[in-house]
C-alpha cells in the first residue's frame, strides 16, 4: 500500500558506469525511482545486479577516476549528481544516513564506539563535547544497546554482531537524516538478530518519518518490511510496484523465478528451484535486448521486446519487457499464459 | 593491557632458557674451554695432560652441572677470560656493546624519520610518479646485499669524497666531553645513514600497503558516509590505522640492526659487538664468541618483546581483558 | 545463513571462480608485457647462465695460481681485461669462477630450502592440528637463534669443511621463512570451497595437495624461489666476505670483495674489488626485480 508522504528523493535516468581498461560500462542502467517520507523502498536483486552500486551512487562515494554517474538524483532543491564535494559532505550523514552490511568491518577497529558515533556530530552539529557525549548515550539507548556508558568506551571487537549493527545504525541516524539507506543490513547477522534489527529500523522510521531505502537479496526481509519494491537485474529495473503487487502478482519472469526459488516450509518438493545460467558480468551486461532472456532459454525470442522498456501493468506497477506475457516455467505446460491483473 | 604484557614477558622466559641451552651446546662443540677461557689447554699437550686439565677445569663434569655452573657464573657477571686479550670477557663486551647500541638507536631514529614520510607519500599518491619512484627505491635497495651497499657507500663518501671518517667510533684527537660527543656522532653518521636506508625499505612498503589497504576498507567508507572531510578521513582513519602497526616494527628494526652489526661494523672497522665477534672468530677467542652469541640472541628476543609490547599497547584487539 | 534462496548458490559459485588464484602460466602472459620485468629477466638469465658456463669451463687451479710478477696490474695490461689482484691472478677469470661458485651455492641452498619449506608448509597448512602445532613450535625455536652468527660459528667449528657442508649449514637455518609462507598460503587455499568439493568427492589428500593446491600457489612459489636465489647468493657472498663462506682456496665473489677491507687496496686498486661488487649488485637487482614483477603480476590477477 502506498503511504502518503512528501517526496524525498527523485532519481531519474540514473546511469553509473565503471571503467574497465579504457572503456566505461554501465553497472546501473537507466534507473528511475522515488522515495517518500515514511516509506520503505526495497531494492532487490542478486550480487551483480547493481543494487549496491545504486546505493553508493546516491550517497556519492564512488571513486571519480573509476566511475561516472550521470542522470539526476533530486533531493530538496539540489541535484546530487555532480554536486561539489563540500556540499555533498554536508549532506552525507546529515541528510542521508547509511547503514552498511558488515558491521565489524564498517567500524574502525582502533577507535572507541563513542568516538565513532560522535564523529558525525562533530561535523554536522555545533554541539560541544559534553552535549555530544550526551547525545551519543541517548542514541545508544535509542537503538537498544544496554549499558550505554560502558559501550561508549568499548572497541568494536568487544561487541557482538547484533550490537555492532545497532551501533552502525546509531551512527546513521545520529543527525536525524530524512533519508536512510540500509545496504544489506541484516545479511551478516543471525536470523534472530535480523528480526530485531528490522524492528528497530521500523521503529526509528515511526519516530522520525524518514524514508528508508532497503537493499537486500532476501525476499523474506522484503515481505516483512517494505512498502514498495524495485527488482533489479543486471543493472536495470525489471519490476517496480507495491509489496503487495510484487508478492501477490509478480509479473516479470525474474521476479517470478525469485519467488519460486524461495524455500517453502509447506512444499512437497524435494529440490529447490534453480534459475538456469549465471548472472552476466559487467561487460556481458551491456546489451540493448532483454537481459534476462538468456536465463529462460525455453521462451522463444519473439516473446521478448527488441529494446525493452517499462510497461505499466497496474497502478504504479511497472514491468520491463513484454516477455512476461508469454512466460511460463519450464515445468509448466506451454499453454498456460500468465494472467495479468489489472489492479 | 598489563595482563597481556606480563603474559608476553613470561613467554620470554622459556625462550631465554632454550637460547641458553642452544648456546651451551654450541659452546661444547668449540675446542678448548669456552666457558672460562683459561689458557691452560693447548693442542701441544699430550692426551693425558689434556684430560687432567679438563678435569681440573670441570670440563669432564656431567653436562647439567657444567650448564648450571655456566649460568651461575653469568648471573654473577663472570663471563670468563678472553684468550686473546687476557681480560675479562665482560669488560670487553661492555665497551663494545655500548657502541653497537648507540649506532643502532641512531639508525632506528633515522630510519623512521626517512621511512614514515616516504611511506605516507607513496601510499597517498598511489599510482603516481611519486609512488613509482619511492617504490622503485624500496625495491632496489632491498635487493642489494647489505655489505656491498655499505662498502660502496664507504668508498664513495668516505674515501673518494672524504666527507666522513672511514674507521673507528671516535677520533683519538677529540678532547673534552663535547668534542668527544660530536666526534662519536661524526663517526656514526655514515654507517647509520647507510644502514637506516636499508631498514627504511621494509617500513616504507608496509606503510604504503597499509595505507592502500585501509583506503579501501569498509570503515573508511563509513567515515566518508558520515560526511567527514576527506583530509580528516585520511589523517584520522587511514593514516592512524596504518601508522600504529609501524610503531611495533621498532623492536624488529632494532633486532635487525643488531644482527646486521656483524657486517656493517666490519666494513667500517667500527669497534662494536659485531666487529668483536668476527675478530674473535679469527683469533679463536671462544669465550667471547660464546658470550656474544648469547648476548645477540638475548637482544633478538628483547627486540621481539619490545615489538609485541608496543603492538599490544597500540592495538586494542590484541589485549586480553 | 538459513534463509538463503538458491539465487545465492549461483552467487557463491561465481565468487569462488573469480577468487581462484592463478598458476604461473597465466602470470607469464601478463609478465610478457612488463618491459622492466623482461629486461631484468634477460639480464639475470644472461648473467646466471653465462657466468656459470664460463666459470665451469675454467680450470680452477690455473685461475687461482699466484703469479707475483703480475701483482696489481691495472686493467688492460698484459691481457688482463680487468687487471690483476694482489696475488697476480687475473680478475676477470677469478670473477667468472667466483661468480659461478657463488651462484651455485646460492641456487643449491634455495632449491633445498624451497623444497623443504614447500613440503613441510603444505603438510602443515593442509592438515593443521597437532602436527601443525608441533612443527610451528620447532620453527619458532629455530627463529630464536641468531642465524647469521650461528652459521658463521658452525662454519668455523666444522671439520672436513667444503662447499657441500656450507650449503647444508646455510640450508639448515634458511628453511623457516619459506615454510611459514607456504603454510599460510596453503592454509588460506585449503579452506576454500573447491578444496572442500574435492575432498567430499573422495579425492585422496595427496592428489589434492599435488594437483590442486600446489599448482594454484605456483606463482607464489616461483616468486619466493626467485627472491630466494637473490638472497642466498647475497648471503654466500656476504659470508665469504667475512671469511666464513667458501674455503679460502675456493674462489668466491665475497673473497674478492674482501680485498676492500685493506685501506690501501680500496682506493689505490679499485679494479680488484669493484667488479665483484658491481656484479653481485647487478645480479641481485635483476633477479629481485624479476621476482617482484612476478609477485605484482600475481597480485594484479588476484584482484580482478
Amino acid at each position: 500500500m502506498d503511504k502518503p508522504g512528501d517526496l524525498l528523493l527523485d532519481i531519474q535516468h540514473l546511469h553509473t558506469a565503471f571503467r574497465v581498461g579504457d572503456d566505461f560500462y554501465d553497472a546501473v542502467d537507466d534507473v528511475n525511482l522515488t522515495l517518500k517520507k515514511d516509506e520503505v523502498l526495497a531494492i532487490v536483486g542478486e550480487s551483480g545486479s547493481g543494487k549496491s552500486t545504486l546505493a553508493t551512487s546516491i550517497i556519492g562515494l564512488h571513486n571519480p577516476t573509476n566511475a561516472k554517474v550521470t542522470g539526476d538524483i533530486l533531493y530538496s532543491d539540489l541535484n546530487l549528481v555532480g554536486l561539489n564535494e563540500p556540499i555533498y559532505n554536508r549532506i552525507r550523514g546529515n541528510d542521508i544516513g547509511m547503514i552498511f552490511q558488515d558491521p565489524l568491518a564498517a567500524l574502525n577497529p582502533l577507535m572507541r564506539i563513542g568516538d565513532q558515533i560522535a564523529e558525525t556530530l562533530v561535523y554536522h552539529t555545533k554541539l560541544n563535547k559534553e552535549d555530544r557525549e550526551k547525545r551519543v548515550l541517548e542514541l545508544l539507548d535509542q537503538v537498544g544497546i544496554p549499558n550505554p556508558p560502558r559501550v561508549f568506551r568499548q572497541y568494536p571487537h568487544e561487541l557482538s554482531g547484533g550490537m555492532r549493527q545497532r551501533v552502525v545504525i546509531a551512527i546513521a541516524i545520529a543527525c536525524k537524516p530524512p533519508i536512510i539507506i540500509a545496504d544489506e543490513p541484516t545479511t551478516a547477522l543471525d536470523v534472530t538478530i535480523q528480526a530485531q534489527i528490522l524492528d528497530l529500523l521500523k521503529q526509528i522510521q515511526k519516530e522520525t518519518h524518514s524514508g528508508i531505502i532497503l537493499i537486500t537479496h532476501d525476499l523474506g526481509v522484503v515481505a516483512e518490511t517494505a512498502d514498495r519494491v524495485a527488482v533489479m537485474y543486471a543493472g536495470q529495473l525489471v519490476e517496480t510496484g507495491s509489496v503487495y503487487d510484487i508478492f501477490q502478482h509478480p509479473t516479470h519472469p525474474y521476479t517470478r523465478s525469485l519467488l519460486r526459488s524461495m524455500p517453502q516450509a509447506d512444499s512437497d518438493d524435494d529440490e529447490l528451484y534453480v534459475i538456469d545460467g549465471v548472472v552476466p558480468t559487467l561487460k556481458e551486461m551491456q546489451v540493448d535486448t532483454c537481459r534476462f532472456a538468456k536465463r529462460i532459454p525455453w521462451i522463444p525470442e519473439e516473446a521478448h521486446e527488441a529494446h525493452p522498456t517499462m510497461h505499466e501493468v497496474g497502478p504504479n506497477h511497472f514491468v520491463q519487457c513484454t516477455c512476461y506475457k508469454h512466460f511460463h516455467f519450464r515445468d509448466e505446460p506451454e499453454s498456460t499464459l500468465t494472467a495479468q491483473t489489472e489492479g | 593491557m598489563w595482563k597481556t604484557i606480563i603474559r608476553r614477558v613470561l613467554i620470554m622466559v622459556p625462550q631465554i632458557i632454550i637460547l641458553s641451552l642452544i648456546v651451551f651446546f654450541l659452546a661444547k662443540l668449540m675446542p678448548g674451554d669456552p666457558f672460562t677461557g683459561s689458557g691452560k689447554l693447548s693442542p701441544q699437550m699430550d692426551l693425558n695432560q689434556i684430560q687432567a686439565i679438563k678435569k681440573e677445569l670441570g670440563l669432564l663434569d656431567p653436562l647439567p652441572v657444567q650448564y648450571f655452573r655456566w649460568i651461575g657464573n653469568i648471573l654473577h657477571g663472570d663471563l670468563g677470560m678472553s684468550y686473546a686479550y687476557k681480560v675479562p670477557v665482560i669488560n670487553l663486551i661492555a665497551e663494545r656493546a655500548g657502541n653497537t647500541i648507540w649506532l643502532s638507536l641512531f639508525s632506528v631514529l633515522l630510519t623512521y624519520l626517512i621511512a614514515v614520510p616516504l611511506g605516507v607519500l607513496a601510499g597517498r599518491y598511489q599510482g603516481t610518479h611519486i609512488d613509482g619512484g619511492i617504490s622503485f627505491y624500496a625495491f632496489a635497495i632491498i635487493a642489494i646485499p647489505g655489505f656491498v651497499f655499505y662498502l660502496l657507500g664507504l668508498w664513495l663518501f668516505g674515501y673518494q669524497l672524504g666527507w666522513f671518517p672511514t674507521t673507528g667510533s671516535i677520533s683519538i684527537a677529540a678532547d673534552g666531553l663535547l668534542a668527544k660527543f660530536f666526534s662519536r656522532i661524526y663517526h656514526m653518521i655514515l654507517p647509520a645513514i647507510l644502514s637506516s636506508v636499508i631498514s627504511t625499505t621494509g617500513i616504507i612498503q608496509y606503510l604504503r600497503s597499509g595505507i592502500i589497504d585501509n583506503t579501501q576498507e569498509d570503515f573508511t567508507r563509513t567515515a566518508r558516509a558520515k560526511g567527514v572531510p576527506e583530509r580528516i578521513v585520511f589523517d584520522r582513519h587511514i593514516l592512524r590505522n596504518s601508522l600504529l602497526p609501524i610503531a611495533a616494527f621498532m623492536g624488529n628494526t632494532i633486532t635487525g640492526l643488531i644482527g646486521g652489526s656483524v657486517f656493517i661494523e666490519n666494513v667500517f672497522s667500527y669497534p662494536g659487538m659485531g666487529k668483536l665477534f668476527i675478530d674473535s672468530m679469527n683469533s679463536n677467542d671462544y669465550p667471547i664468541i660464546t658470550s656474544l652469541t648469547l648476548l645477540f640472541g638475548l637482544m633478538t628476543l628483547l627486540g621481539n618483546l619490545l615489538s609485541d609490547i608496543i603492538m599490544s599497547i597500540v592495538d586494542p584487539r590484541i589485549r586480553i581483558e | 545463513m538459513e534463509n538463503k534462496n538458491m539465487v545465492d548458490a549461483v552467487e557463491t559459485n561465481a565468487n569462488t571462480m573469480s577468487e581462484t588464484p592463478s598458476g604461473f602460466k597465466v602470470i607469464w602472459r601478463e609478465l610478457r608485457h612488463d618491459k622492466v620485468a623482461m629486461i631484468s629477466l634477460v639480464i639475470a638469465a644472461t648473467l646466471l647462465i653465462g657466468i656459470t658456463v664460463w666459470g665451469s669451463l675454467l680450470n680452477q687451479d690455473k685461475v687461482t695460481e699466484a703469479s707475483l710478477l703480475d701483482r696489481f696490474l691495472a686493467p688492460g695490461q698484459d691481457g688482463h681485461i680487468l687487471g690483476a689482484d694482489p696475488s697476480g691472478r687475473d680478475v676477470w677469470n677469478y670473477l667468472m669462477l667466483g661468480g659461478r661458485n657463488s651462484i651455485l651455492i646460492g641456487v643449491s641452498v634455495t632449491l633445498i630450502t624451497e623444497f623443504i619449506g614447500l613440503i613441510i608448509g603444505t603438510i602443515c597448512g593442509y592438515f593443521g592440528g597437532l602436527l601443525d602445532n608441533v612443527v610451528m613450535r620447532i620453527v619458532d625455536f629455530f627463529m630464536i637463534i641468531p642465524t647469521t652468527l650461528v652459521i658463521i660459528l658452525l662454519v668455523k667449528i666444522t671439520t672436513h669443511y667444503n662447499a657441500v657442508t656450507l650449503v647444508l649449514i646455510i640450508s639448515a637455518f634458511g628453511w623457516m621463512g619459506t615454510t611459514r609462507l607456504m603454510r599460510s598460503l596453503i592454509f588460506s587455499q585449503a579452506s576454500r570451497d573447491y578444496i572442500a568439493a574435492s575432498k567430499t568427492s573422495g579425492t585422496s589428500n595427496f592428489t589434492i595437495m599435488w594437483r590442486e593446491l600446489i599448482p594454484n600457489i605456483s606463482s607464489m612459489i616461483i616468486t619466493d624461489l626467485t627472491l630466494g636465489i637473490a638472497g642466498n647468493i647475497g648471503l654466500e657472498v656476504g659470508l665469504s666476505y667475512l671469511g666464513f663462506g667458501l674455503p679460502p682456496d675456493t674462489p668466491s665473489l665475497g673473497t674478492m670483495i674482501a680485498y676492500a677491507n685493506d685501506p690501501d687496496i680500496i682506493t689505490a686498486y679499485p679494479w680488484v674489488w669493484l667488479p665483484a661488487s658491481l656484479l653481485i649488485m647487478v645480479l641481485a637487482l635483476s633477479i629481485s626485480f624479476f621476482g617482484n614483477a612476478i609477485r605484482r603480476a600475481a597480485d594484479a590477477r588476484q584482484r580482478t
